[in-house]
């Protein structure tokens, strides 16, 4: 019966052209948006890598630009702020703090190797305000204060791509302006950008006030103790403000700094979501439509078929199998193409990514194909042999 | 072979009934080439629909082989049409999107246990019985009406029916084509022993078979054998 429909549905291909273009451009589609949704939910459920509950961001923006004075100043603010009950601890960052939308990388190489990674400037307590756990070696802290290189807090990411097998530990890992860095820890993961991003390599590099001298960080961050709101919040940035006359300050919550980020990652994948619904609905009442119609006009075969022995219910599989063929004849063609992604890693996304999306799209198509062909195909099956027969 | 008791068919709307059949009272035995003619709308097609287990009657037994039928489901009424019954219509019924060879082994389709050489084997089989062996790979719309009803003879044949109801399966055909149809369905019957019922306003093909019934108003007027009923089988 299978080698039937198969022959059926390919001597009606002119008529049937349409509607396999129909099926190979929504699974296409479908496959994009499956594949943008599988992306970003197999992100979301991996660790970020650090805790953002109960952390502040405090920006400060001096008003002169003298680095000595400002720096003077900032220590002042830190000193305050240390005393204050509420907070547990801080460290300073550079822009490119928890899901802050900038960025910055540097090259580094190990022997022949050499790797794009982000950079996050902090200092010794940013792994007890973001509750970062070190799973190999340590995390930097005055100990380095007499180090000649640079002490350096790797990812796994990093740590797979630079050293595959290798102990990074101790390592000295190289700069185009010749500083030289040394693995001191290795992190597992730290996915700064976003829940919805994926892993990029990135190293910690240690904020050493007294010997960075000319540089200015004006972004502290703050773990404060559960419950703390908008009222410490105010006392906070007033008695800081006191300190750092003219300078602007404000708070921000690393939670609503989250939902921001989550935002830009969500907004397309939704657009693109209901832009896939729509189309699928067209696809879908197009499908049903031509069914009905093809039903319709096949009233006398429906009627033979059941003359010649085809019971009411393998009418009803019949059709329901027309369809089904129908959407393999445009899977087929869709999978040919859908496939190349996996194959050629396409935008360097992994080709799990790609194949599960694949499956999904190709289970929804043929979830599709029933739902539209239910109904008429049982309109079919119901059609009375003789009253069928005799319309012809 | 078929027996119909106290047969009776209505048609019913929310306003109208129509009686199709009334009272109607048949025994076909094996072999016999019965023709059933009336003016149109007399129950003819009704009839023949009710013995192809096409259409249940109001009232009445229908029996096959002695086995009376109201009392199987869907799907055992589909196996005894596939297995004892087939079909000649007057408008032939082929599917135009298959090939000849395609479309005569559709019965073998809903039958289990026959492979695909066996049920090829025997689609060239009653090709070639009806004369169409040369025209296996032709579609529907490349033949004449007159070799259209052959395939759909020989898509009656494939499934060796003990019975073939028929139509008006010369009801489209000129006088020439339809002699031509009516010598095949009369080696069928002398031939094969296979029961015939042929529903047909010629009168001229009626009596070329063994008995002839007619109907009026849903009504069977008259039964007789035909002048040809001494003819000689083989």
């Amino acid at each position: 019966m299978i080698r039937h429909l198969f022959k059926l549905i390919w001597n009606r291909k002119r008529s049937n052209f349409l509607l396999i273009t129909e099926i190979f451009f929504c699974f296409l589609v479908l496959f994009a948006v499956l594949s943008l949704i599988v992306y970003n939910v197999r992100n979301y459920n991996k660790p970020l890598g650090f805790e953002h509950e109960n952390v502040w961001l405090l920006s400060m923006r001096p008003d002169t630009d003298s680095t000595a004075l400002n720096r003077q100043t900032l220590e002042q603010i830190m000193q305050r702020a240390k005393g204050f009950q509420e907070i547990e601890s801080m460290a300073l960052t550079n822009s490119n703090a928890p899901f802050a939308f900038s960025q910055m990388n540097n090259q580094l190489s190990y022997g022949e190797k050499m790797i794009m990674a982000n950079e996050y400037l902090v200092q010794d307590d940013f792994d007890k305000v973001m509750r970062m756990q070190v799973s190999h070696g340590r995390w930097f802290g005055q100990q380095d204060n007499a180090s000649h290189h640079y002490p350096i807090v790797i990812n796994r990411a990093m740590q797979q791509q630079l050293f595959e097998g290798e102990d990074p530990l101790g390592k000295l890992l190289h700069r185009n302006d010749s500083s030289n860095y040394q693995v001191v820890g290795v992190v597992e993961h730290y996915r700064p950008s976003s829940e919805y991003t994926a892993e990029e390599p990135g190293f910690f590099n240690r904020i050493q006030l007294p010997r960075d001298e000319k540089d200015f960080y004006g972004e502290l961050l703050i773990k404060v103790k559960p419950g703390m709101g908008v009222e410490f919040e105010e006392k906070m940035v007033k008695e800081l403000s006191g300190i750092g006359k003219g300078w602007t300050m404000e708070v921000t919550t690393l939670e609503k700094m989250r939902q921001n980020k989550a935002k830009v990652a969500k907004v397309p994948m939704i657009a693109l979501t209901i832009i896939c619904v729509f189309l699928i609905l067209n696809v879908a009442l197009g499908l049903f439509g031509v069914l009905w119609y093809n039903i319709s006009r096949r009233n006398s075969e429906i009627g033979l078929r059941r003359a010649v022995g085809a019971a009411s219910s393998q009418v009803y599989r019949q059709f329901i199998g027309e369809v089904l063929v129908l959407a393999t004849f445009g899977l087929v063609l869709g999978v040919a193409f859908a496939i190349q992604f996996p194959l050629l890693q396409v935008f360097e996304v992994e080709s799990t990514v790609y194949l599960i999306a694949l499956g999904i799209a190709i289970g929804l198509i043929y979830l599709l194909a029933i739902g539209c062909a239910f109904y008429p195909s049982r309109q079919a099956a119901a059609i009375h042999p003789a009253m069928a027969l005799h319309e012809e | 072979m078929i027996t119909l008791k106290n047969i009776e068919k209505v048609y019913q709307t929310k306003t109208i009934e129509t009686v199709a059949l009334h009272n109607v009272n048949l025994h076909i035995p094996k072999g016999e080439f019965v023709s059933v003619m009336g003016p149109s709308g007399c129950g003819k097609s009704t009839l023949l629909n009710i013995m192809g287990l096409l259409d249940e009657p109001t009232n009445g037994i229908v029996e096959i082989d002695g086995l009376p039928i109201s009392r199987y489901k869907d799907k055992e009424l589909a196996h005894i049409r596939n297995q004892k019954l087939g079909f000649v219509f007057q408008s032939y019924h082929l599917i135009n999107d298959l090939s000849v060879l395609d479309n005569v082994e559709l019965p073998l389709l809903y039958r289990t246990g026959v492979s695909a050489a066996e049920t090829r084997r025997l689609a060239l089989t009653a090709l070639e019985k009806v004369g169409l062996s040369a025209r296996t790979k032709h579609y529907p719309t490349q033949l004449s009406g007159g070799q259209r009803q052959r395939v759909a003879i020989a898509r009656a044949l494939i499934g060796q029916p003990e019975i073939i109801l028929a139509d008006e399966p010369t009801g489209n055909l000129d006088s020439v084509m339809g002699e031509e149809i009516m010598n095949i369905l009369l080696n069928l019957n002398r031939h094969d022993g296979t029961t015939i019922v042929m529903v047909t306003h010629d009168e001229n093909m009626a009596q070329k078979t063994e008995r002839l019934i007619r109907f009026f108003d849903g009504q069977q007027v008259s039964d007789a054998k035909t002048t040809a009923f001494d003819y000689q089988k083989v």
